[in-house]
């Protein structure tokens, strides 16, 4: 077997990275892939939490780096996924704690287990960013529709752009909310990525729902109702190569919208 | 269909209106997103932007009258290609005498200047800055835009390598 190693990434802290790592991990492995997520956010390690994991954490990277433990003890195997695991970050060291070459060491050795290497990156583009790109061959570069998350992920897109290692990169575009696009007080969707001029992988709309599935420490994918983990399910699944269309997320809402599509539907007129 | 055409139009017309009266939110940041990124990407900060801009109207000056503070000067995007976008409104065509005029004087001015040499050398240097390989060097188009003498339409177009 030898997985993919994919980077999740975004320049700029609170778009959305790790609960996008926990989700289309999540999602790949309920796919039935052989999934592992590695934290390289030494210091402020959070993806633990988001898979409610925090309690069973015993070794981190830096064991293994430092030679504490052996790498596969040090994975934690999800409490509902037997095919999902994680490598956790250290919490109480600095990004210096592991350097790229160990990064590369290890993702090489995962690849021989697992379908899927997904690896967290911290915000910045500092050593940190560095470190977590190093054995990836493969990035989603997560932003939402703001200026600063749009102009840190172009940012980062240059930087990944330079490295030979990436071969392919990919645009998430989280937090999208549908309604402020049609009122026009957001940039849509294609005004992001004509801007970035990057392929697109996913739209994630904004949903309260990724609060409350923080909080339980459950990844919203396993909510079959919920809009963003359909999305996040979509994501994964074009990962692993499916062609599954974009959710419509402006489907019109009110009499008066309704009464607009029936007519344009009649008239041919829909994009 | 005529009830859904005419729909059509007077939401059309709704929506025209709107968009006309103020630049939306969204417009607006798209708008600062492109300035500011052609900026990253090209490292070509607004000074630097500025003394180019002076420096081509100086250019320009010797071959046709123009709106020296109308030329505008603008990076934009085109897909992947970042192109250097110059316009400038042209008062009047200069006619010959007054084009060789200007070049005799020129080259006198760089006879003089060959001469005292050594205090160019800090100029020189800065413009080497400009040079550092930025993305730029696939396209730069020049565009007059000739506003009342038109018959003197010597449209110039430059195109980079």
């Amino acid at each position: 077997m030898s997985g993919r190693v994919i980077v999740i990434t975004s320049g700029k802290g609170g778009v959305g990275k790790t609960t996008t790592n926990a989700n289309i991990g999540t999602a790949l492995a309920r796919a039935g892939k052989k999934v592992v997520m590695i934290d390289t956010d030494l210091g402020l390690r959070n993806l633990d939490l988001l898979l409610g994991l925090e309690n069973r954490i015993v070794y981190t990277i830096v064991d293994v780096v430092e030679k504490r433990c052996k790498l596969k003890q040090a994975l934690v195997k999800d409490k509902k996924n037997p095919n999902l695991c994680l490598l956790a970050a250290a919490q109480t060291r600095d990004k210096s704690a592991v350097t790229e070459e160990q990064l590369k060491d290890i993702c090489e050795e995962l690849k021989k287990d697992f379908d899927f290497i997904l690896v967290d990156c911290p915000a910045g583009i500092e050593q940190g960013f560095q470190n977590a790109v190093a054995g990836a061959s493969e990035a989603i570069v997560v932003t939402t529709p703001e200026m600063s998350a749009v102009r840190d992920a172009d940012r980062i897109i240059g930087l990944l752009e330079a490295k030979e290692e990436i071969k392919s990169y990919k645009l998430l575009l989280n937090r999208v909310r549908p309604n402020l696009i049609k009122s026009n007080d957001m940039m849509s969707v294609d005004d992001v990525v004509e801007i970035l001029s990057a392929d697109l992988i996913g739209i994630i709309p904004e949903d309260t729902g990724i609060i409350t599935s923080t909080n339980k420490g459950e990844p919203i994918v396993n909510d079959e109702k919920s809009l963003a983990g359909k999305a996040y399910n979509n994501v994964a699944r074009r990962i692993i190569g499916e062609d599954v269309p974009f959710l419509n997320l402006e489907e019109p809402q009110g009499v008066m919208a309704k009464i607009k599509k029936f007519f344009s539907g009649l008239t041919g007129k829909e994009k | 269909m005529i009830l859904a055409n005419l729909y059509n139009k007077v939401i059309g017309f709704f929506r025209q209106t709107e968009v006309q009266e103020t630049e939306s939110a969204k417009e607006t940041a798209c708008n600062r997103l492109r300035v500011v990124l052609m900026q990253d990407r090209t490292n070509l900060t607004p000074e630097l932007m500025e003394r180019m801009r002076k420096e081509l109207v100086e250019l320009l000056s010797k071959y046709v009258e123009m709106d020296k503070d109308a030329l505008e000067l603008n990076l934009e995007q085109d897909g992947d290609q970042v192109a250097l976008m110059l316009s400038i409104p042209v008062i009047r065509a200069k006619d010959e005498d007054e084009i060789k005029a200007a070049l005799e004087a020129e080259d006198k001015e760089e006879e003089m200047s060959e001469e005292e040499s050594d205090e160019e050398s800090e100029d020189e240097t800065e413009e080497e800055n400009l040079d550092d390989d930025q993305d730029l060097d696939d396209n730069s188009e020049a565009e007059e835009n000739l506003e009342d003498e038109s018959e003197n339409s010597d449209e110039e177009k430059e195109t980079g390598k």
